[in-house]
């Protein structure tokens, strides 16, 4: 339609700079214009006084008319000037275009009676490819994961793992680096399953001036389809602990459906529910599942939601993780100011769990201790830690009611460290001595608090007051006692009173409330903070009072233990090792490159930079061992990048050494999987494609439209060009531009009579 | 006159009645419960109502229907001396927040659950009901903790057996060793020494009947937490009544300041 109206399509618009060919200067062009306007306005004056129609013709009339004529007059004076487009092209037969073929698996997914390759061929086999050799040089690329050179489209086939859409354009561009490239086109569903396609190749792209038109294929909506976009679990666990996979999901066509979502392991099922499905679209829903992390070792974990009737893809309802349960007791070492019963009931608590241990700090006296859970007798001898080295070796740390002088300034820096640098969680619990009774307001260690101490004292309060939980609280891990919502708010609904509560203050900004104490008057008070503090963090709990549930509930119960056992486990699963690694991705689908990141601290968790670091990386084929590189851009950052060749589990285990001394191991799990990322994000990603040609001065076009296309590469900076100046007097819109102004004069005069 | 002197021999004898008969059932009834010392008043308990961390509870249980006190309030003995007594130990020498006032808690009470620690005296004259002894069972099953004493010998034993086995009539009653961290937790006890009650200024003797050795026996939950401290033939009730009468034996008073804090820093820490 635009090129019916204005003779040329609109690349010649966008790209070209208009000119007037005709020599004459453009002010002569005004001056005419404005004395045409002055000439017609006092003929029309004229003519109106001398017919005596002046009377009959109302000013806004009179106004119109002239504007008509005037324009009329314009367009006239404008076809005289000679308007033109100069534009550059690409000269005939001396430049090359890239064409490039889709490959991938998506692209054999059928649609109507042809796979989406089949309508591909069928369309440079229609007279496409005829009509750009016509003109050009025309290079054919087969792409999925990498660009490779074809002759014939009919080689092609849809056998790709995945799409390197990116990669495989910055591999053309490469390859024909030395020729007169003119344009890149690029046939392809646009399903970028790697994402390769990041923000600083295109920026490459653009700078290469090289016009990239993508022609769409397929649906851009499957019509009934359900797909796991992403999955989040936590990469490590405890034994024993009960995680939370944060499913996000979207569909179409299935809104109202209910699904069946479950977590596997090995075959086995961790977890099952019923979903109803809401959002439909690029709308996307996420569901919260919950499930036990067993015993130690490494689980893949399958997400997957059982196939719906007319579901024509079911490759995407299945996503793989894979979370590392890893053995061994965390400690925490709990330090308390005078013995209490809430001592004795965390204490209980945390030996239940085989995941914690739990040593204590007693103060039985003014100046005596007692000791729990110690290794040795040297451990805590002279009381809480003065050096960072042995403070560190935790990885949790719980003050009770203890006032803040108990500590020494040095000691205090040592704790905010301890959260700060080396990445623990403090916790901090209310009592007589807590909180702003003890005088912690003023003390260095009040910048890590989760929560703004109130002035003075009086804080503490041995009334027994009930809690509740906030919408934060309702979705922690750390408050579920039972895992369907519903149940667990009715569960908290019938908790105990505690046996005291202390008004702390306003939490801080950032901070996240997950438990309230109601107050009489229906005020309430924070009850349980949290908030992230350099790479640790601090929570408070405002009671010392929590015990009552023990003592309130039948023995049987086990609400105060499941409370505080995953309120200790969350301080401690997310404390990082001396030595943490971690890789690019959670999985390896269809992609074999693995880059792996080791952050290595010394046993004071200052970053450690000239060590030696070694992964050594265990699959079914047996160990290899590779040496890790420093960051260049971050101390204590060791990298490396490996080739994981075959599917199945990995094993790493990252060891550290500097001058003789053994800086400790870190290991991480990864799996490699084929043939799966084509079954993710099955429709046209319209979006993506109209971006890319949009941003390299291309065009995007759906498939069905293109027969254009081979014209339009002409036009173009890149290659070998020439400048042409392309006539605009003759273009159509301004013919009937002049016979709209002129009928539409016509009409009014006869409407309104004479003028 | 045979009748005069008859009358005057009846009134003399009422007389003599008079004076000797409430000084001799009092005797008599203090015999009966081994002590022969009144205090002339209790200590004080300044802040009496004051909300604190530790409660000195005081078991109210029913009295035995057989054994050598079928009546009275065995579960008051030495109340509220002893408790007040050893509470201002328990606040001058521990970092405990302690009520200087003790508290008295039926089984069936529900208050019974806000008081994780709690002190049985004369279990020699106890009785449980079926009622009693269930709840008293969950209480230790939840992480309550029941101190007994004062009361010895064979029969006195059989009698605290016959209620204690209906709380726990699965679980053995043991000796606690020496080195036991109940011994430790805060005053290292390294001998089991016998502490007499205040009939030792009568009689000499440091045990009462037949219980002459003291025995420290326990009640064990699975996790091997004790959860009932068993003080047979011994008496730490009075050693901590008379801790301020001159004539008692400070040693064995110091000593029961220590069984009975130990009792409850043990109870708070494990």
């Amino acid at each position: 339609m635009f090129e019916f109206f204005f003779k040329y399509p609109r690349t010649v618009f966008q790209k070209g700079e208009f000119v007037f060919l005709s020599g004459w200067p453009g002010w002569l062009l005004i001056v005419l214009l404005v004395a045409a306007v002055a000439g017609l306005g006092w003929h029309l004056r004229r003519h109106l006084v001398g017919t005596g129609a002046a009377e009959r013709v109302s000013p806004l009339r009179r106004g119109i008319a002239l504007a008509i004529e005037a324009a009329l007059l314009a367009l006239l004076l404008f076809i005289a000037w000679h308007p033109a487009m100069r534009v550059a092209t690409l000269r005939p037969q001396q430049n090359v275009i890239a064409v490039m073929v889709d490959t991938s698996k998506s692209m054999g997914l059928k649609e109507s009676a042809d796979t989406r390759l089949d309508k591909v061929q069928a369309a440079l086999a229609g007279g496409m490819l005829d009509q750009i050799r016509g003109k050009f040089q025309v290079r054919l690329y087969g792409f999925s994961s990498q660009a490779d050179r074809i002759e014939d489209p009919k080689q092609l086939t849809s056998t790709g793992a995945a799409t390197r859409l990116g990669e495989s354009l910055a591999s053309v561009l490469q390859q024909t680096s030395t020729l007169p490239l003119g344009a890149v086109v690029v046939f392809t569903d646009g399903s970028d399953n790697l994402g390769s396609l990041d923000r600083g190749l295109m920026a490459e792209l653009r700078q290469k001036k090289i016009p990239i038109h993508t022609v769409g294929v397929g649906r851009t909506e499957i019509p009934k389809d359900i797909e796991i976009v992403d999955v989040s679990v936590p990469t490590q666990a405890l034994p024993g602990s009960r995680l939370n996979a944060r499913v996000s999901l979207r569909q179409t066509g299935l809104t109202g459906q209910k699904a069946h979502l479950t977590i596997r392991d090995a075959g086995k099922i961790l977890a099952a529910r019923d979903i109803p499905l809401t959002a439909s679209g690029q709308n996307v829903q996420t569901e919260e599942i919950l499930f036990h992390s067993g015993e130690a070792g490494t689980r893949r974990l399958q997400v997957a939601i059982d196939p719906l009737p007319g579901e024509e893809v079911i490759g995407n309802n299945v996503l793989t993780r894979v979370v590392q349960v890893i053995p061994g007791r965390r400690r925490i070492l709990y330090v308390e100011g005078e013995p209490r019963w809430e001592y004795k009931f965390i204490k209980r608590a945390a030996d239940e769990d085989p995941t914690i241990r739990l040593v204590g700090l007693l103060r039985t006296t003014a100046n005596k201790f007692y000791r729990q859970g110690i290794d040795n007798e040297q451990q805590l001898a002279d009381g809480f830690p003065t050096k960072a080295v042995e403070l560190f070796e935790y990885q949790a740390l719980i003050i009770g009611t203890v006032e803040a002088t108990f500590f020494t300034p040095a000691q205090q820096d040592l704790i905010k460290e301890f959260v700060n640098r080396r990445g623990g969680a403090a916790l901090f619990l209310g009592g007589r001595h807590s909180f702003s009774e003890g005088g912690w307001g003023a003390s260095a260690v009040a910048e890590i608090l989760p929560v703004k101490l109130a002035a003075g004292t009086g804080t503490f309060h041995r009334s027994p007051v009930k809690v509740e939980l906030t919408a934060q609280g309702r979705e922690s891990l750390i408050c579920r006692l039972d895992e369907e919502a519903a149940k667990n708010l009715e569960r908290w609904g019938k908790m105990p009173d505690l046996a005291d509560y202390q008004t702390t203050g306003e939490p801080k900004p950032g901070a996240v409330v997950l438990m309230n104490a109601l107050l009489p008057g229906n005020r309430n008070t924070p009850m349980l903070v949290m908030q992230n503090y350099g790479r640790g963090r601090t929570l408070a709990m405002a009671t010392g009072g929590s015990w009552r549930w023990r003592m309130r509930l039948d023995h049987k119960d086990v609400s105060h233990a499941t409370f505080w056992q995953q309120l200790l486990r969350s301080m401690v699963s997310s404390t990082p090792d001396a030595i943490t690694v971690t890789s690019d991705r959670p999985i390896y689908s269809d992609e074999q490159r693995v880059t792996l990141r080791a952050e290595v601290r010394t046993k004071t968790f200052e970053p450690a930079n000239n060590a030696t670091v070694a992964a050594t990386i265990t699959s079914d084929q047996g160990p290899t061992t590779v040496e890790m590189h420093p960051s260049p851009d971050q101390e204590g950052v060791y990298q490396v990048e490996w080739t994981a060749e075959k599917t199945g589990s990995y094993r790493v285990e990252v060891a550290a050494h500097r001058n003789e001394e053994d800086l400790g191991r870190g290991t991480l799990a990864f799996y490699r999987e084929d043939g799966v990322a084509e079954n993710f994000h099955p429709e046209q990603n319209r979006q993506l494609l109209e971006r890319i040609s949009e941003q390299t001065g291309g065009r995007y076009w759906p498939l069905e439209d293109s027969k254009k296309l081979p014209s339009e590469l002409s036009f173009s900076e890149a290659g070998i060009t020439t400048r042409e100046s392309l006539d605009l007097w003759d273009m159509p819109i301004l013919y009937f531009l002049a016979l709209l102004l002129l009928s539409t004069g016509w009409l009014l005069r006869r409407t309104w009579g004479a003028i | 006159m045979k009748a005069r002197m008859t009358t005057r021999r009846w009134l003399l004898a009422s007389l003599v009645l008079l004076l000797v008969a409430p000084p001799l059932l009092v005797g008599l009834q203090r015999y009966g419960r081994g002590m022969q010392y009144e205090h002339d008043e209790n200590p004080d308990t300044p802040n009496p109502e004051e909300e604190t961390e530790y409660y000195f509870a005081r078991l109210a249980y029913q009295q035995a229907p057989s054994g050598r006190r079928r009546w009275g309030q065995s579960w008051m003995t030495d109340s509220p001396a002893a408790d007040r007594y050893f509470l201002q130990g328990v606040r001058r020498l521990t970092n405990i927040h302690a009520r200087t006032k003790e508290e008295y808690v039926r089984p069936l009470d529900e208050k019974l659950f806000n008081f994780p620690w709690i002190y049985a005296v004369e279990v020699g004259h106890w009785f449980l009901s079926d009622q009693d002894a269930a709840r008293l069972r969950e209480y230790l099953l939840r992480g309550g903790f029941l101190v007994v004493d004062d009361f010895h010998g064979t029969q006195e034993w059989e009698i605290f057996l016959e209620s204690i086995t209906k709380v726990f009539p699965e679980r053995p009653i043991v000796e606690i060793q020496l080195d036991d961290p109940v011994f430790h937790v805060l005053y290292d006890v390294d001998q089991k020494v016998q502490i007499p009650g205040i009939q030792f200024l009568r009689s000499g003797r440091t045990y009462e009947f037949d219980g002459v050795d003291p025995h420290w026996r326990g009640i064990y939950d699975d996790q091997g937490r004790l959860m009932v401290v068993i003080n047979f033939d011994m008496d730490l009730g009075d050693a901590w009544e008379w801790a301020d009468y001159p004539d008692y034996p400070e040693k064995w008073t110091a000593l029961a300041y220590r069984f009975g804090i130990n009792y409850i820093i043990y109870s708070m820490t494990h």
